[in-house]
């Protein structure tokens, strides 16, 4: 991380960019990687989403622009690194969803209450996947998956929420960028 | 600023209602025994499965195919070319429990009693 260490002031909006360009790049590898491990459970939708944990770190120390942007980037690169474009509806779909959730919901929150935003986020992502299936398939049947998607997501949501919360302390450098 | 607590509960108290709604429809068992192969929201074939021969088809969706095998008494997508093979790996179903699905081909293989779709009772 030599860059850290210039002295060279860059343009705010310069350093704007590379943040969220490392972070969306930490996003994307995660993605990837996850998206080798096989399906735990065979139901579309049920996974770690590990990538969130730079979403929820971004909602609560970057903010709603900064973090909407990384999140865009990245469901649209891992649905082509993946291959699978199918995903990519539900992903913007769900993506959209808990955004609107987890930034007023961050407003109220202190730091040490980041997991309730990774869970609520989750909660409203799973419900955003189940609306896109439900408008794609013409199904209305399909809600009977949203409450095994709702104990996954709530679950998996506060195990990455308690990562990006520890994250968030050991992660100073990056704000310090601003 | 609510308290830490008033989190781990509201989120406790949401996890056990999921957990709870998961396991009603998992131990629910519809009755039903006529599966519809949906293709892109419209029904392309009924089989009474009570009465159905064992056979295998292909439906052909929008972006791949399903291999759908029906025996007596149930019905599975034997082989399909999506990335994911969800479908596939959910096995055979022969009640109105929980739908097959192939959202990249947008296929759904539901069991419902004929006219009267099985899962109203818990979906709706």
């Amino acid at each position: 991380m030599i860059f850290l260490r210039t002295k060279e002031v860059l343009p705010v909006e310069v350093r704007r960019l590379t943040r969220m360009a490392l972070l969306t790049a930490i996003a994307l590898a995660i993605f990837v990687a996850e998206a080798q491990l096989p399906a735990p459970v065979p139901i579309y939708g049920v996974k770690l989403g590990l990538a969130n944990i730079v979403t929820v770190w971004a909602v609560f120390l970057l903010g709603p622009a900064d973090a909407a942007m990384i999140l865009l980037a990245r469901v649209v690169l891992g649905c082509l690194a993946t291959g699978q474009m199918m995903a990519l509806l539900f992903s913007l779909g769900g993506g959209a969803l808990c955004l609107l959730v987890s930034i007023p919901l961050s407003r109220v929150l202190t730091r040490k209450q980041m997991w309730v935003c990774s869970v609520a986020g989750a909660v409203a992502h799973n419900i955003g996947q189940i609306l896109v299936a439900v408008a794609v398939t013409r199904t209305p049947e399909l809600v009977v998956y949203l409450p095994v998607l709702l104990v996954s997501g709530i679950i998996t949501g506060l195990f990455t929420g308690l990562c990006a919360q520890l994250l968030a302390g050991r992660l100073e450098f990056l704000l310090r960028l601003k | 600023m609510r308290s830490t607590r008033f989190w781990v509960l509201a989120v406790a108290g949401l996890l056990a209602a999921s957990l709870l709604a998961a396991v009603l429809v998992y131990t629910s068992s519809p009755g039903g025994t006529v599966a519809e192969i949906v293709l892109d929201g419209e029904v392309i074939r009924t089989i009474d499965l009570e009465t159905a021969q064992a056979e295998t088809f292909v439906v052909q969706g929008e972006s791949g195919t399903n291999t759908v095998q029906v025996e007596p008494g149930r019905i599975r997508v034997q082989c399909a070319d999506c990335p994911d093979q969800v479908c596939v790996h959910q096995g055979w179903i022969s009640d109105g429990t929980v739908p097959i699905v192939c959202l990249p081909n947008r296929l759904v293989i539901r069991i419902t009693g004929g006219s009267h779709p099985g899962l109203d009772g818990v979906a709706g």
